[in-house]
């Protein structure tokens, strides 16, 4: 399966305050052949084109104004209807600290890509996100992929198992 | 299972685990096969992407050196306005400067940041400090191919710089 025919169907929403780096990201979905690209210049016009376009896939800056990255993951998960609230968002950040990278998670996001961002990084990630999809979680305080990557031995009871059967989303 | 008895399942307080379909299966057929490799030509040509946007980013950046060292004196003298601008044009550069080829510069802005970054909440920014990072991007722009020892010198001087300064700023505020 080559890059092109893999994401050429695929449809991604961008979202940096950086005229500069949306051209970069831009040109890189371009090379990759991704079908259809969107650019918004905030968190406030992601949410709009994300409602509009429904794109596949949306890679999201952290800090803009007005609506930051964290804000519109938030919303996204929010949105009353599976299939939009669970698509997977990528957020790019120059802010790689723990607590950075915990707060994205925490809101939402299915992976994180750190500024500056290489070619390979991102046709990695966004290749992850396309054929790897992740377990989504719906608790009263949390909504967003699984945030357990390593499928390891667990002693006690799993809450998550117990309290809800699987549901396939069709 | 329909929407409503998802959100009714969590305002139960359950925790419900949905399987998402993947999206290449779901596009291109339940038959395809997964990548299990980076297409070399492809990254090739996202690589000749950056390289033809990095002459028009190069000029860019040189844009905003020069506002940053316009930028430092009044943002150091209080002048809020100043300073969100000088983080703004330093935030954009640690996220760009590396991926167009100039990691030093990418570097230098990134402890920019952190310095103003850490300072939100115990005190003015002090204009040396400002300045020294300041000078470090302008040389970093001007050199380089500079000798990667000094650069590491130089980063590694300025981050003690912070420290100390926070630290001070932290006991003298009690």
């Amino acid at each position: 399966m080559t890059a092109q025919s893999l994401f050429e169907p695929i449809s991604v929403l961008v979202v940096d305050d950086s005229a500069y780096m949306r051209q970069l990201l831009l040109g890189l979905l371009n090379a990759l052949e991704v079908g259809k690209t969107f650019l918004g210049a905030n968190g406030e016009e992601g949410l709009d084109l994300y409602r509009r376009h429904r794109p596949d896939v949306v890679i999201t800056d952290a800090a803009m104004e007005p609506g930051d990255g964290f804000d519109l993951v938030k919303r996204l998960r929010a949105i009353d209807c599976t299939e939009m609230s669970t698509a997977p968002i990528i957020m790019v950040s120059g802010h790689t600290d723990v607590a950075s990278v915990e707060k994205a998670r925490d809101a939402g996001i299915t992976a994180f890509l750190s500024k500056p961002i290489s070619a390979a990084t991102l046709y990695r990630r966004l290749a992850e996100v396309v054929c790897y999809p992740r377990a989504f979680i719906e608790t009263d305080t949390y909504r967003g992929p699984d945030r357990r990557r390593r499928d390891t031995p667990f002693e006690g009871v799993d809450r998550r198992q117990a309290a809800a059967p699987q549901v396939t989303l069709l | 299972m329909s929407e409503n008895d998802l959100i009714k399942a969590s305002q139960k307080g359950e925790t419900r685990i949905l399987k998402v379909p993947s999206i290449a299966k779901r596009k291109l057929g339940q038959d395809i096969t997964d990548p299990v490799r980076l297409d070399p030509r492809v990254l090739e040509k996202m690589q000749d992407t950056i390289k033809s946007l990095e002459s028009k980013y190069a000029e860019a950046l040189s844009e905003q050196v020069t506002r940053l060292i316009e930028l430092s004196d009044p943002a150091a003298n209080g002048d809020a306005r100043s300073a969100a601008d000088l983080y703004t044009i330093a935030h954009d550069i640690r996220g760009l400067a590396g991926t167009f080829g100039r990691p030093l510069v990418g570097r230098f802005a990134n402890l920019l940041c952190t310095y103003i970054e850490g300072h939100d909440n115990i005190g003015p920014l002090e204009n040396s400090i400002i300045r020294f990072h300041v000078e470090a991007i302008r040389e970093a722009l001007k050199n380089p191919d500079s000798d990667p020892n000094l650069a590491s010198e130089t980063l590694r001087a300025l981050e003690n710089l912070i420290m100390a300064t926070m630290n001070q700023t932290r006991l003298a505020a009690g």
